[in-house]
């Protein structure tokens, strides 16, 4: 299952910072319009490349649904980042 | 209290991790060591299925212009499968271009060796990974820096 949530955080020493929650499930159905636009330019690595598109789509869709769960988290001095996803 | 227990509580005592990290650093601990451990040892430690390969980075340093920084990522083991299955969809040319980039630059490296069946062995090897560099550059403001990658 690809990720739904993920949660981002950045906060610095002056004060400023956030922690958000993006809606990953929002914006998958936002960049469907451009997998459509896509369409052509799969079909020609298809015709003109050695890759299997569908293979190539089948590995994106498993990195994409291994990312559940990663958590990258650094913090320095000054700046501190979040991200987690979901 | 044996040394990977203590080590997982000095680190939660230092700040490095949360106490619900500790929690599933300690049960992971637990799953992958025998409930008695016979006298000769002889008995081989069941293999764990580690999830994540964690790093965790505790830098100390102490210049002026420098702070404290900590890293803590936790990649889960399926995200380097499905890396390792990506390298396959490279094309042989590209391939080839990359091995001779490895070797220009003093790796010896082949990229047509990764292969999904010698990554479940090299994930197998992985559980018992555990890297613990701990470095103080006295020399240099006095910065200390911690090092661990392990999976859990």
């Amino acid at each position: 299952m690809i990720p739904l949530l993920a949660k981002v955080g950045v906060s610095n020493q002056s004060g400023f910072g956030f922690r958000i929650w993006i809606p990953l499930f929002l914006v998958w159905l936002l960049l469907l319009p451009i997998a459509v636009l896509l369409l052509p330019v799969i079909l020609v690595v298809w015709l003109v490349g050695q890759l299997n598109p569908f293979r190539a789509l089948a590995v994106g869709w498993e990195i994409l649904s291994s990312l559940r769960r990663t958590h990258v988290e650094v913090e320095n001095h000054n700046t501190s980042v979040l991200i987690h996803i979901v | 209290m044996n040394e990977n227990r203590r080590q997982i509580l000095e680190m939660l005592s230092a700040g490095q991790i949360s106490a619900d990290e500790a929690e599933r650093l300690i049960a992971a601990l637990e799953k992958g060591q025998p409930a008695s451990t016979p006298a000769d040892g002889s008995e081989s430690r069941p293999k764990t299925n580690a999830k994540y390969l964690r790093v965790l980075v505790d830098s100390e340093e102490n210049g002026k212009d420098h702070g404290p920084v900590k890293v803590n990522v936790r990649v889960p083991m399926q995200l380097l499968r499905a890396g390792v299955k990506l390298a396959g969809l490279i094309p042989a040319q590209a391939r080839d271009h990359v091995n001779d980039a490895f070797h220009k630059h003093g790796m010896q490296f082949d990229l047509n060796q990764i292969k999904p069946e010698n990554l479940e062995e090299l994930i197998e090897q992985l559980n018992d990974l555990t890297v613990d560099v701990d470095a103080a550059d006295v020399d240099r403001n006095g910065s200390k820096v911690k090092v661990k990658v392990f999976c859990e």
